[in-house]
This record gives structure tokens, C-alpha cells and sequence, in this order.
């Protein structure tokens, strides 16, 4: 695993242009990033990356398994109890998922260790599955990288694919898609999914989160009045639940991707039950629900505190020796805390480098690379590019 | 404008390259998509969503495997079709006029509703969410209605107003327009014209979701106010 300086291509951001790609620059500071990109081998990525991703999915879905059925582990999760009944029946209906991304901490040696597991609603998909498709394709063609460079991200063709199963599944040729309004980047990834859904010949109608209606038959409505049976939403469960069009959820038959059991896996409580079931898993750190640390823990060792529920690493602190120190304000944490043992990310030329890997539906599909100036929060990081040599 | 020429000639080798296979899987031990169409994912427009509204579809023959369906604009008409199954037009015409009670077009106005299908030819209906004006069933349309389980029965609406585009033809529920005009009453047609058309909704209410987020934005500290996916 290398970090290799590269021209950018000339005249990319009037391409990005052309292709929808308009958050590539966020808050004045540049989004994705070529002017370099990572190196991996075949085998770093097949036996350190794809197969322990496959492998940790399976574990996640374990636990699910094990929360479903107790009613304890569900408290434990904060899943508010009114919806129970809807996790539990999405779980045993096995209502399919589309995807997810295991954020991963790989250094090109030794295993990759879960950072955590954003199964409800990852986003950076249309820089991963498309955009660094195509800035490979054209530096190999403009002769900048070798012939024989790879990339493993198979994300486009799998999403389609999977796209058709769900279709199949559910009988269905119209899903809507929805997001929050004011987001360019939500929006650029759900426009990349309806992409994707029309190739795989489903018809998409788009609606806000904020728009959604409530009709008098008791079903949830888009602007034109038209019910929404079969909804993908970059949302995630944890609000939608406790929102006021939650308390209807029932009634409105929605078949939603993703499904309301993913609720428990992008739950951060996940990590403490994994390392529970799977204690000394090479690609799990030690973890603990924040009022339950073992006691020779307590006061020792380095620990990061991270809220159930968060966005954009807020809320996060730093135990270390026992001493707590704030890294992050933020508005997270009434639903209670998790502890993880603090793993560094490897640092590439001064930045912090996370892996993003990827799964369509239980299938290992490819990954992004991320760097951030600092070193366990992040806040305004970096996309770069990755080619297998 | 060079460099806009040279990314062109660059795309336009990809798509060569992409030409040859279209297997859509890879077939070497590639571990990248092979098979993405660059046309498609170009977006000449400004991003820009909008809510559509059901366009009308005029159903032309093609593809999939079609049944034949027959138009009757009275129960008598049937029967006299079917003198030995009159309970079958019956059932039929019930179940018409109960799928036009769910699933007919509704307007908030008789203004409105006859703009579209033509004067007096509207009812008033009286909903827990107050009245609303609907056009009268002009025929039913039913196929297979001597197969035990299978037949299918649904209103079918015209209009005569000059305003409108369904206009002496015949046009079901959900906006679809039947080629020929309302003298027309066999058609062979496709398993997606006799489904169940959705109920007609009106919304009561908006704004259920979102709660979240404005409270959560109002949180200013962060650097960036972006993405609520992760």
C-alpha cells in the first residue's frame, strides 16, 4: 500500500461538470483529490480487505439476529419499542438490503480493524462506483498509469444488479428515492442510485424527506399526490423513528430500502455486541457499552467514546488512563455512548488514511480511500483514488 | 477549450473499449465494473429535482404477451355478449364501479374536473376530507370473464371536453389513453392495463420527516452542514 503523487487530469472539474459530479469542492475546500492516489496489491486487497469485509458482514448480521430476539438488546439499542414489531418483522421477512460500507483502519499490513459499519445510509457512492472508475480508465488510456492497473470496485455493476433482484423481489417497475433538501452531496448520491435503478429498468420518482405526505388512506404521498410503496431513502432510521410520520410507519406499507433492521447495524452499539459474540476477532477491536467497562479497562489503556447515534464525527472524546478528553461538541448522545479501543489510522504523508469498503447487499464490492488531517474525528476529508498494481 | 477537446477523445476511446465487451460482467479476473455505459451517466442538465406528475401513456402494441379485453358502456351490453354468464357482467360492472369510487381521477373543483372531461359529466362525492368531483364511469372494461379466478374488471373514462386530450377516447384510472376512439371496444391488451390501479390519495399533511435534521443543524459548531449520510 503506497501513496503515489499523480498529475490530475487536465480539464477534470469541466468533466465532473458534464457528468453531475457538483460536490467535488464542499466549503470551499477541495472534496476529491488526484493529485494523488493509493497503490495496493492483489493480495492486500483479496485476503486483507474483500474476504474479512465478507466475513464481518456475516458477524453483523449475526447480532441482528440476536437483538431481533431480545427484547433487552433492543432496549440496549434504543430502538424506541413502539417499532419493535417493524425491525423484527423486516428482519424475519428478510426484507433485502442494497448496500453498506465498513469503514476500515489498514495500513497494508496485518488485518483491517472495524472502525464501524455505516449500513443505513453511506454516502461518497458516486465518487467510489463511478467517478474513480472513470479517472482510472482515462489515466491508463492517457498512458499516466500502466496498462494492467485494477481497481477493486465492482460497485456500479453489482448495484445494478442488485437493483434488478430487489425489482424481482418485490414485484416492482417505480421505487421512489428520496433526501434532505439543501445537501448537494445526499442528492448527488441518490441521483447516482436512480442511475443505477434505471439501468437495472426501474422507473424512479424523486421526493425531499421534508415533503413526504401523509394521505387520507393512511399511505405516505410525493408531490403529485402519488403513493410511495417502495422507497429508497438516504435517511436514517434512527430519525425516522422518532419523528412524528413514525408513529404511521405501519399503516403506510412502505417496502424501504434500506430496511428497518439496518437500524441495528448502523447502531454503534453494534460494536460492543460483536466483540462480545466474536471476542479477539482479528478485524474487531475491543469494545464496550460506555456504562459497562470492564473495570481493568476503566483506568487504563486508550479508549475512544462514541455516541449511539452520531453524524460527521461529532460528539467524540478520547479516554485515556481513565481521563476523558472532549475531541468533538456536538449535538449526539442522549441514547448513551460506546467505547472502542483507540487504533491509529496509518498516516501517508502526513494524512490520516481510512478505507471505506463496500458491500452490495452480502457481496464484497470495492472501496474508497479517505484522508483526514486529523487523526480519529473526521470532518472535511479528502477523497482520493486507489488502483491495484 | 483544448483541454474540453482532448477529455472528449479520451471518452471517446472508453466507450470503444466498453463497446467490445458487453457481457456487463467481467469475464477476466477484473475486479472493476466493465460495463458502464458513459452516455448514459452524463447529465447535460443542472441537477434539479422535481416531482412528475402521470404523464399520459398512449399503450401501442409491443412486446409482451396481450390478452384480448372488450368495452362495454352498459351492463346490458355485456349480457347481451354473455346471455349465459349475465351474474359474471354483473359482478363485473360491481366491480367497476367500486374501482372507480377508489381509484377515479378527483379534483378539488367542478371547474377543474370538467375543464378535463366535459361539462356535466361529473359528480360530486362527499369524502371525511370534504367533497370532491370526479367523472362519471363512461364504460367498464373486462377481460377473461368466464375464467373462474382471472377476469378483470375496471371502469374506463372519456372525455368530451375540447380541452382535453383524452377526448373521445378511452382512458383508465391512472392517465393511460387507448389508441382509436370511443367507438372502439376490442383491444388486446397488456397484463399492466388490467392491474388494480393505486388508490387515489389526497394528503392530508406534510413535513412528518425532517424533524431530525432541523434540530440537529441548528447545532452551528461543526465546520460543514452536509451530507445526513455518513
Amino acid at each position: 500500500m503506497f501513496r503515489m503523487p499523480c498529475q490530475p487530469r487536465k480539464g477534470w472539474q469541466q468533466l465532473a461538470g458534464e457528468f453531475g459530479f457538483h460536490f467535488h469542492t464542499m466549503y470551499g475546500e477541495p472534496y476529491w483529490d488526484e493529485s494523488a492516489y493509493y497503490q495496493f496489491t492483489l493480495a492486500q486487497i483479496e485476503k486483507d480487505i474483500e474476504d474479512p469485509t465478507a466475513e464481518l458482514h456475516q458477524m453483523c448480521l449475526a447480532v441482528v439476529d440476536d437483538v431481533v430476539n431480545s427484547e433487552q438488546l433492543l432496549t440496549r439499542f434504543s430502538i424506541p419499542e413502539a417499532h419493535w414489531g417493524l425491525v423484527r418483522d423486516s428482519w424475519r421477512n428478510r426484507d433485502p438490503s442494497l448496500y453498506s460500507r465498513l469503514d476500515l483502519v489498514y495500513s497494508g499490513t496485518g488485518p483491517a480493524k472495524l472502525l464501524e459499519n455505516n449500513a443505513d445510509t453511506p454516502t461518497s457512492l458516486y465518487e467510489s462506483g463511478f467517478w474513480q472508475w472513470l479517472w482510472l480508465e482515462q489515466q491508463v488510456n492517457a498512458g499516466v498509469l500502466a496498462r494492467n492497473a485494477d481497481q477493486f470496485n465492482s460497485l456500479q455493476e453489482k448495484l445494478v444488479f442488485r437493483f434488478g433482484e430487489i425489482a424481482q423481489h418485490y414485484q416492482l417497475n417505480q421505487m421512489h428515492f428520496s433526501c434532505c433538501k439543501d445537501t448537494e452531496e445526499d442528492r448527488g448520491t441518490v441521483q447516482y442510485l436512480q442511475d443505477c435503478a434505471r439501468e437495472a429498468g426501474i422507473k424512479s420518482d424523486f421526493v425531499f424527506i421534508e415533503d413526504i405526505g401523509l394521505a387520507d388512506t393512511g399511505v405516505f404521498t410525493d408531490l403529485a399526490d402519488a403513493p410511495i410503496t417502495d422507497c429508497f431513502k438516504l435517511y436514517p432510521w434512527e430519525f425516522i423513528l422518532r419523528e412524528e410520520f413514525g408513529d404511521v410507519l405501519g399503516d403506510a406499507e412502505v417496502n424501504w430500502l434500506e430496511p428497518a433492521w439496518k437500524s441495528i447495524i448502523s447502531n454503534k452499539a453494534l460494536l460492543p455486541l460483536l466483540w462480545q459474540k466474536f471476542e479477539g476477532h482479528p478485524n474487531l477491536l475491543p469494545s464496550y457499552f460506555a456504562d459497562d467497562i470492564p473495570h481493568d479497562a476503566k483506568h487504563s489503556g486508550k479508549w475512544v467514546k462514541k455516541p449511539l447515534f452520531s453524524r460527521e464525527g461529532a460528539n467524540i472524546s478520547l479516554i485515556e488512563n481513565g481521563k476523558e478528553s472532549e475531541l468533538s461538541p456536538g449535538p449526539y448522545g442522549e441514547e448513551g455512548f460506546i467505547v472502542q479501543a483507540f487504533h491509529p489510522l496509518p498516516v501517508f504523508d502526513g494524512n490520516h488514511t481510512l478505507i471505506g469498503s463496500w458491500l452490495v447487499d452480502d457481496m464484497p464490492a470495492g472501496i474508497s480511500v479517505r484522508e483526514d488531517s486529523n487523526a480519529i474525528t473526521q470532518d472535511l476529508s479528502r477523497y482520493l483514488p486507489h488502483i491495484i498494481l | 477549450m483544448t483541454n474540453s477537446n482532448k477529455s472528449h477523445n479520451m471518452q471517446d476511446n472508453i466507450q470503444g473499449d466498453m463497446a467490445d465487451n458487453k457481457s456487463g460482467i467481467a469475464t477476466t479476473s477484473r475486479k472493476r465494473s466493465s460495463g458502464i455505459n458513459l452516455s448514459r451517466m452524463r447529465k447535460s442538465y443542472a441537477l434539479k429535482p422535481l416531482a412528475i406528475g402521470i404523464a399520459s401513456v398512449f399503450l401501442t402494441a409491443c412486446g409482451e404477451e396481450k390478452q384480448d379485453a372488450q368495452i362495454y358502456t352498459s351492463l346490458e351490453d355485456c349480457k347481451r355478449d354473455f346471455p349465459d354468464a349475465v351474474e359474471r357482467c354483473d359482478a363485473a360492472y360491481k366491480t367497476a364501479t367500486e374501482e372507480a369510487m377508489r381509484t377515479s381521477p378527483r379534483f378539488n373543483s367542478e371547474y377543474d374536473c370538467e375543464y378535463e372531461f366535459g361539462a356535466n359529466q361529473c359528480r360530486t362525492v362527499n369524502t371525511n376530507s370534504g367533497s370532491v368531483f370526479m367523472p362519471f364511469m363512461a364504460g367498464f372494461m373486462v377481460s377473461q370473464l368466464l375464467s373462474p379466478n382471472r377476469y378483470y374488471s375496471q371502469p374506463l373514462y372519456t372525455s368530451y371536453s375540447p380541452y382535453s386530450s383524452y377526448r373521445s377516447r378511452w382512458v383508465t384510472a391512472d392517465g393511460n389513453v387507448f389508441s382509436g376512439d370511443i367507438r372502439k371496444r376490442n383491444y388486446k391488451v397488456g397484463s399492466d392495463t388490467l392491474k388494480p390501479k393505486p388508490t387515489v390519495n389526497r394528503t392530508m399533511k406534510r413535513g412528518g420527516f425532517g424533524s431530525s435534521v432541523r434540530a440537529k443543524s441548528s447545532w452551528g459548531s461543526s465546520s460543514r452542514k452536509g451530507s445526513w449520510g455518513g
